[in-house]
């Protein structure tokens, strides 16, 4: 007898149940049944039986209350040397158990949310409770999600490039940029996720842009942002993140504001307004013992040029002051970059003064003209003097971050000669390069010479040596250099060996830094909401470079570098102060 | 092999068994098998190759001895358990004749004439009848996830779902039955399902619904706050999208699917019949007993 299933109805009794349900029942199982039968295709009895044997041990697995994942991924991580800290498997818990997939995870910078997120992902995965999955993180972030997910979690997930991504892949990292542009924003619309993860989700604290009004229109049973700053300026930005996964959860803004805002910054009610934010908002912090890190140590090397090369750093500098003020302080980017790369390699500024010679007044040509055919003179490099016997101290893997491709050309050149094996990274590699130099770096060379934009990324836990050939002047690029290294799953402690030119403005960037904001042994964490925070209304390079123009004293610049280090400090306290008394 | 409840081990050598692979006991508690690339493949994917298998169900020796672990919910009993369910989505067996004592059956069909009537057997045969034994996975969605598996059979001759589940020890791999002796099934696969799932429900409906309750109630809340928040609002379109994206998380489900099936052939005994009325009349009447239904068919 022939089977037909579009015709196919099941008469089942609903009205015995005293409440209502949805009743699915699915013919594919039975098709794929019906299918053998008539191709005749019988398995043995005691394959039959074994495979029935086999139905209910996984049941019986699936059944328990704890979580499967980490039963599942228990080998993977000791071959790995994962380690699940107690806070972020309680957190997955939490997630799938009480707040039903959707949540808000707002741990401190390095405790672990994408750790968290893959949990309740792959939780969910193993559970049967989703299939198709959707991760919205910044391009930058994309390759390592994947690894993350591949490495950790044995998830292998797709990375959107072409538009028939979204439909096909199952499980899909994709930028956010990306995704909220035609003409994949309609596509993306269209389908039910049943895991949407949304890293960095502070982006989406302002209802009026397209990213916001986009993600809130995607369809989702689970839903999951990440954050380490869901307020920065404003507990309207809290409102507008909950308003994405849990709508109704604050009631309408206009009761919020009524019940739970005294001033943007700070709450009405903080005890009742934390219950309603502890239905969806998950915050370990890091001063609650969630998890203990590795030291930071810190080994300022306070190196001297030698006369010609200081009276070149003099002459460079007093050009730069020169033009800069005749400029008015606009358009001094590059010469902040001249300032910046002097202390980094004559080879660099020489590059550069090239570069901005081609657009320069006639007045300073001559001058520039002098500097450039100095610069290239200077045989000596006393910094690379100081690192290369620094290096011949040191044992182990070590990461150089210089700022410049120029200066990691050099740096490169110095010390294979010096008969090191080193490795380039840099923000030209394409993804699969960069991998590949990762790998090379983990297993076999001791040196990777490094550009900021190059380690961004990327994790390098394996290695606890940095060496900052150059400091950059924004504390934030700073701790993203060091975040490569001191994050979860370093298990030593972690060496900073800064290289400073001594009566350069290195030792002013060093005091701010080490000193007055003490950057380099704690994490600052929020470094991004406090600089917002501050309204410079330009760059943290530019406010540093006008301070240096507008004084010459060196008194005048410490002074002024006090300022700004107070101002960073009291950002800090108040935002603290402002919204953390919610968590 | 038998069902029933098996552990892990068991459930391993089995599988060992059945793919012809004969582990060897290395000391106490470890194992080696060499596998081929053919079934690495299916463990481990495309890329695995042929190798041998180190393993241990415990996790100290695990770490002593480098072996796989296989424990519940380990990376290895995984993908072995995902090989193993990948299999016997379909198979045949049969209930031999021989597990029947003939002449009680016999003796209990004639009784059944009737005090008044006489009966006795001109002739009889064996035949076999069809039932289908299904595999049927109930998902219960309400604020958890509940799953179980029901083992239904269901009579293909009349369509009828068992209210007992067979004694795995009566049935018997493959089919000796001889394709002339088996009877025609009256009942449609399809139809056969459609019992089987009603039947299932019947049975969720005489058990606890408390599920079903907390969920609606869940869903009721989260529907209120959320008709709250879009009060006053003309996003209309919205809010009907988030409300269906909330019915469609908080409602709760029932959801089912066969996940394998099996043909049993069971012994039919088939006599023919000559039965004397009360007046002396006598009639021949053609008499189907099937003793797993106890179920008697009188043509």
């Amino acid at each position: 007898m022939q089977e037909t299933f579009t015709d196919f109805v099941i008469n089942t009794k609903k009205d015995g149940y005293s409440c209502p349900f949805s009743l699915e029942i699915s013919i594919q199982g039975f098709q794929a049944i019906v299918t053998e039968l008539r191709k005749k295709r019988f398995d043995t009895w005691d394959w039959f039986s074994l495979a029935r044997c086999g139905d209910q041990l996984a049941l019986n697995q699936q059944q328990s209350p704890e979580l499967l994942a980490l039963e599942y991924l228990k080998e993977r991580w000791q071959q790995s040397g994962v380690v699940p800290y107690p806070h972020q498997i309680m957190t997955a818990k939490q997630v799938i158990g009480e707040m039903q997939g959707q949540a808000i995870l707002a741990d401190e910078v390095g405790l672990g949310k994408t750790i968290e997120a893959g949990l309740v992902l792959k939780e969910y995965l193993l559970r049967g409770l989703a299939k198709k999955i959707l991760i919205l993180t910044p391009a930058s972030l994309l390759w390592q999600w994947y690894h993350e997910l591949s490495e950790k979690f044995g998830v292998v997930a797709g990375i959107q490039r072409t538009q028939w991504d979204w439909e096909y892949t199952d499980i899909l990292i994709a930028s956010l940029d990306t995704a909220k542009r035609e003409p994949h924003a309609p596509i993306i619309t269209s389908i039910p996720y049943d895991l949407l993860i949304i890293d960095e989700a502070h982006k989406l604290k302002n209802n009026n842009t397209q990213a916001y009004r986009f993600v809130n229109t995607i369809q989702k049973k689970y839903c999951l942002m990440l954050t380490a700053t869901p307020i920065q300026n404003d507990l309207k930005e809290l409102y507008n993140l909950i308003g994405l996964i849990k709508p109704g959860q604050l009631g309408s803004y206009r009761s919020f504001k009524e019940r739970f805002v005294e001033d943007k910054r700070t709450p009405k009610n903080p005890q009742e307004l934390r219950k309603l934010l502890d239905q969806v908002m998950i915050r370990n912090r890091r001063d609650e013992g969630a998890v203990q890190f590795t030291k930071r140590l810190v080994h300022p090397i306070i190196l001297s040029l030698t006369p010609r090369e200081q009276e070149i750093y003099e002459r460079v500098t007093h050009f730069v002051q020169t033009t800069g003020r005749r400029a008015g302080y606009t358009n001094i980017l590059p010469l902040i970059t001249l300032q910046r790369e002097v202390c980094s390699s004559f080879l660099a500024t020489a590059f550069t003064l090239e570069k901005m010679m081609v657009n320069m007044a006639q007045e300073d040509l001559a001058i520039a003209a002098g500097l450039l055919k100095d610069l290239a003179e200077v045989k000596q490099n006393s910094k690379c003097d100081a690192l290369e016997k620094l290096i011949g101290e040191l044992e182990d893997k070590i990461i150089i971050f210089t700022e410049y491709k120029a200066s990691q050309e050099y740096i490169r050149y110095r010390l294979e000669k010096a008969g090191y094996r080193t490795l380039a990274f840099d923000g030209t590699l394409s993804r699969g390069k960069k991998q590949w130099i990762r790998y090379m770096f983990q297993k076999d060379a001791q040196i990777l010479v490094s550009t900021e934009s190059g380690g961004e990324g990327l994790n390098f836990q394996f290695c606890n040596q940095v060496i900052n050939f150059d400091l950059p002047w924004n504390p934030m690029r700073l701790e993203q250099r060091i975040g490569r290294v001191h994050r979860l799953g370093q298990e030593r402690d972690v060496h900073i060996y800064n290289l400073i030119t001594k009566d350069t403005i290195e030792e002013h960037i060093m005091y701010l830094l080490h000193q007055k904001i003490n950057m380099f042994e704690s994490i600052i964490g929020e470094l991004d909401a406090i600089l917002l925070h501050l309204k410079l209304g330009k760059s943290f390079e530019s406010e540093i470079m006008e301070i240096f123009l507008a004084h010459q004293k060196q008194g005048e610049i410490r002074e002024k570098l006090d300022l700004l280090g107070e101002q960073i400090l009291h950002g800090q306290a108040q935002i603290k102060a402002s919204s953390w008394e919610l968590y | 092999m038998k069902g029933g409840i098996v552990t892990i081990t068991q459930l391993v050598f089995n599988f060992l068994s059945l793919c012809k692979l004969e582990p060897v006991h290395i000391r106490q508690g470890v194992w080696q098998v060499q596998v081929d690339e053919a079934l690495m493949k299916e463990l481990d994917g495309w890329r695995a190759q042929a190798r041998l298998l180190q393993f241990t169900f415990e996790q100290k020796l695990a770490e002593s001895y480098g072996a796989e672990l296989i424990t519940s919910g380990s990376y290895r009993l995984n993908t072995i358990l995902q090989v193993i369910r990948k299999q016997g989505v379909l198979s045949h067996a049969h209930i031999p004749h021989e597990i029947f004592h003939e002449p009680s059956i016999r003796k209990k069909v004639l009784q059944n004439i009737g005090f008044d009537r006489r009966a006795y057997v001109l002739n009889s045969a064996l035949h076999y009848g069809q039932y289908l034994l299904l595999d049927i996975n109930v998902t219960q969605l309400g604020l958890d996830k509940v799953e179980s598996i029901h083992h239904t059979t269901i009579n293909l001759s009349t369509g009828e779902v068992l209210n007992f589940t067979l004694p795995p020890h009566l049935i018997q791999g493959g089919t000796t039955v001889p394709k002339e002796s088996v009877l025609k099934r009256k009942c449609s696969f399809k139809q056969a399902y459609a019992n089987a799932t009603a039947s299932i429900c019947s049975e969720l409906n005489r058990g606890d619904q408390d599920w079903i309750k907390q969920a609606n109630h869940k869903l009721a809340s989260e529907k209120k706050r959320l008709a709250e928040f879009f009060e006053g609002t003309t996003t209309l379109s919205q809010y009907e999208a988030k409300l269906k994206e909330l019915e469609h998380r908080l409602t709760p489900k029932i959801q089912m699917d066969a996940i394998r099936g099996a043909i049993l052939y069971v012994p039919i005994f088939y006599y023919r019949l000559v039965v004397v009325e009360p007046g002396g009349k006598e009639r021949i009447q053609n008499l189907y007993y099937d003793p797993i239904s106890n179920r008697e068919e009188l043509e």
